[in-house]
C-alpha cells in the first residue's frame, strides 16, 4: 500500500523544484509588481495607494510612454523585416550552394546572436563614435564622406544604428531556424517540380516559402516579443555620448528602458511597475493568437 | 565544382561578403585591443598593433579576473541548477500520467509569454525585505526555474527516453530517483548539454538583473565589468576595448565546441511553432 502512494508522488516531487523557484522567485514578483504599480512609492518612504490612477496617467497623459512605445515598434517593424528577409536568403543560398562550408558560414553569422549585448553596444558606439569612429573613417577615407557624421546625435541616424545594430545581431539567428526548417522539406517536391521544368525562382516562391510557414510564424512572433524587451543594446550605445536617456531627442527610448529609468533611476517604483504592466498588456493582446495555437497543439 | 556558372561565383561573393561585415565588429574590437589609446584616435587602424600585453596588463591591474569569476560561478551554478530542475519537471511531464499533469504543463506554457521584466520592480522589493539586495542570490537561484528549458526536456524526453525504463528500474528495486540519475540522465545527455548552454549563455549576458540588484563593485558581474570600464576607463579606449573583447571570449569558445547541441535547442524550440 504504502509503495503504491509514494509511486503517485513521484510525478509531484519531480516537478515542485520548478514550481517552488518559479512561484518564489518569478510569480511572486509578478504579482507584486502589480501591487506596487496601484502605489506611489519611492521606495523609502510609506508607499501610498493610489488605486488605479498610475495607469490612468500612462494611458491617457504620459506621452513619453506612447512614444516609448512608438520608439520601439519602430525599430523593430523596420528591423524584424530585414532580419527574415537576410536569414531567409542567406538560409536558402547556404542550402544550395554550400555544402562543406556550410557549417563555418552557420557558425559565423551566428555568433552575433549570443554575444553578450553589453559588448554588442559598447561596439557599435565605437565604430560609430563621431570622432573616432571606424565607420566615419572609413566613409572619410574612401572619400563618401567629407565631414565627421555625427550618427548617434540625431533621431534618424540614431534609429537607423540601432536598426542595423539588431539586423547584425539577429539575421544569423533567423538564419539558423530556417536551416532547420528547409531540412524539413522533402526533396521530392523540388524533383518534381524540376521535372516540370520550374526555374530556381519559381521553386522558390512556389515550395520554399509556402513550406516554411511555421517557421516564419514562430519567428517572427517571437522577434516580436523579444523585441519590445528591447534595452541592453540601445541603453549601452548611447551610454558613451553623454548617457543621454533615450539617446537623442529620446529617438531610441524603447519601453523596458523607460521603465528601468522611471523605477531605478528616478526611484518612482509604483509608476515604474505601471509602465511594465502597460507593456505586458500590449505583448499578451499581441501574443493571444501564438498561445491559443501553441495549446491547441499540446492537446 | 564541375562548372562554375556566373550566377554561383556571385552568391559565393555576397555570401562571403555578408559573413565578412558580421565579422566586421568583431575584427574591429580585436584589433583596437592591440593599440595605444591615442593611436586609435588619430587614424583608422585595420591591422594589428603591438600594444596587446599592456593593455592586458591595465584590464588586469584591475578586479577583472574577480568579475570573471564572479559571472564563472554564478553562470556554473544556475545552469547545473537549471539543467536538474528542468530534466527532473521533463521527466515528470513526459514520463508519468498524474492528476493536473495537464493543467500544470499549461502553466508552464503559459509563462513563457510573461517576460521576466515584468516582475522586475516586484524582485527588488522582495530582495529588499529579504536582505538579498548585493547579493548574487537574484541571478542564481531564479533563472533555474525556466519554463522554455522545461519545455523542450519534456518534448525531448517524450521521444527518447523509453516508458518501460521506470517499471524495470522498480522491478529491480531500484527507487524512482535512483532510475532517474542512473538511467534516465545518461539517455538525455544531448538534451542536458543543449540546456546547459542555453542556459549558461542567458546567465553570462545578464544584464539587467545585476543593473538593479547589484551596486558593490566587487560583486559586479562580467557585463556590469564591462560598463563600469567603459565609465572609468572612459579615456582608455584601448583597455576598454580589451575588456569587451575579453568579455566575449569565453562564450565564443563555449559556443565553438557547443554549436552543433545548441542550435538544435534553438531549433526545437521552434518545432511546435
Amino acid at each position: 500500500m504504502k509503495k503504491i502512494r509514494l509511486n503517485k508522488l513521484y510525478p509531484y516531487l519531480f516537478i515542485a523544484p520548478f514550481f517552488l523557484i518559479y512561484i518564489a522567485f518569478s510569480l511572486f514578483p509578478v504579482l507584486y509588481s502589480f501591487s506596487i504599480s496601484l502605489t506611489k512609492w519611492n521606495g523609502v518612504s510609506e508607499s501610498a495607494f493610489v488605486g488605479f490612477s498610475n495607469y490612468v496617467r500612462l494611458f491617457t497623459s504620459d506621452p513619453l510612454f506612447w512614444q516609448s512605445i512608438l520608439n520601439t515598434v519602430i525599430l523593430i517593424v523596420i528591423a524584424i523585416p530585414l532580419q527574415v528577409l537576410m536569414g531567409l536568403m542567406m538560409a536558402v543560398l547556404l542550402k544550395d550552394f554550400f555544402h562543406k562550408s556550410r557549417g563555418a558560414f552557420q557558425f559565423i553569422n551566428y555568433t552575433p546572436n549570443i554575444t553578450t549585448p553589453v559588448a554588442v553596444g559598447l561596439v557599435f558606439a565605437i565604430l560609430f563614435d563621431t570622432r573616432v569612429g571606424t565607420i566615419n573613417n572609413i566613409l572619410r577615407g574612401l572619400g563618401i564622406a567629407t565631414d565627421y557624421i555625427d550618427w548617434l546625435g540625431q533621431p534618424v541616424t540614431a534609429m537607423a544604428v540601432v536598426i542595423l545594430l539588431l539586423v547584425w545581431k539577429y539575421f544569423g539567428y533567423m538564419m539558423v531556424m530556417f536551416l532547420a526548417g528547409l531540412s524539413g522539406i522533402p526533396e521530392e517536391l523540388y524533383e518534381a517540380a524540376s521535372i516540370d521544368g520550374a526555374t530556381w525562382w519559381k521553386k522558390f516562391i512556389n515550395i520554399t516559402i509556402p513550406m516554411l510557414k511555421n517557421t516564419f510564424v514562430f519567428l517572427i512572433t517571437t522577434s516580436l516579443i523579444s523585441g519590445l524587451q528591447l534595452f541592453a543594446e540601445p541603453q549601452l550605445l548611447f551610454s558613451r555620448a553623454g548617457g543621454l536617456v533615450g539617446g537623442p531627442e529620446k529617438s531610441c527610448l524603447t519601453v523596458i528602458w523607460y521603465m528601468y529609468d522611471t523605477a531605478f533611476t528616478r526611484f518612482d517604483y509604483g509608476y515604474g511597475a505601471a509602465v511594465a504592466y502597460g507593456l505586458f498588456l500590449i505583448i499578451l493582446i499581441l501574443s493571444a493568437g501564438s498561445i491559443k495555437n501553441i495549446v491547441k497543439e499540446e492537446d | 565544382m564541375n562548372k562554375v556558372s556566373p550566377s554561383k561565383v556571385l552568391v559565393w561573393v555576397g555570401v562571403i561578403l555578408i559573413s565578412a561585415i558580421t565579422l566586421f565588429p568583431f575584427y574591429i574590437m580585436i584589433i583596437m585591443s592591440t593599440y595605444v589609446s591615442e593611436d586609435i584616435m588619430v587614424s583608422l587602424k585595420l591591422l594589428p598593433g603591438d600594444y596587446l600585453l599592456e593593455n592586458l596588463k591595465t584590464v588586469f591591474a584591475t578586479d577583472f579576473l574577480r568579475f570573471y569569476w564572479n559571472s564563472a560561478y554564478v553562470a556554473v551554478i544556475s545552469t547545473v541548477g537549471c539543467v536538474l530542475v528542468s530534466a527532473m519537471a521533463g521527466f515528470a511531464f513526459a514520463k508519468y500520467r498524474f492528476k493536473g499533469r495537464k493543467v500544470l504543463f499549461g502553466i508552464v506554457l503559459a509563462t513563457l509569454m510573461i517576460p521576466t521584466q515584468l516582475g522586475l520592480v516586484g524582485l527588488v522589493m522582495q530582495l529588499r525585505n529579504m536582505g538579498l539586495m548585493n547579493t548574487h542570490f537574484a541571478l542564481i537561484v531564479p533563472p533555474m526555474a525556466n519554463a522554455f528549458n522545461v519545455f523542450w526536456m519534456t518534448q525531448y524526453m517524450k521521444g527518447s527516453v523509453p516508458t518501460e525504463i521506470l517499471e524495470s528500474a522498480r522491478i529491480d528495486g531500484c527507487n524512482d530517483f535512483r532510475a532517474f540519475f542512473r538511467i534516465v540522465v545518461p539517455i538525455i545527455r544531448p538534451a542536458v548539454i543543449t540546456v546547459f548552454l542555453l542556459a549558461f549563455l542567458a546567465s553570462w549576458n545578464n544584464y539587467l538583473t545585476p543593473l538593479v540588484v547589484l551596486n558593490k563593485e566587487e560583486l559586479y558581474t562580467i557585463p556590469m565589468a564591462v560598463t563600469l570600464f567603459s565609465t572609468t576607463y572612459r579615456n582608455d579606449y584601448a583597455a576598454s576595448i580589451l575588456a569587451l573583447t575579453l568579455a566575449t571570449l569565453p562564450i565564443i569558445v563555449i559556443f565553438a565546441f557547443g554549436s552543433k547541441y545548441l542550435i538544435k535547442g534553438m531549433v526545437a524550440g521552434s518545432v511546435k511553432g
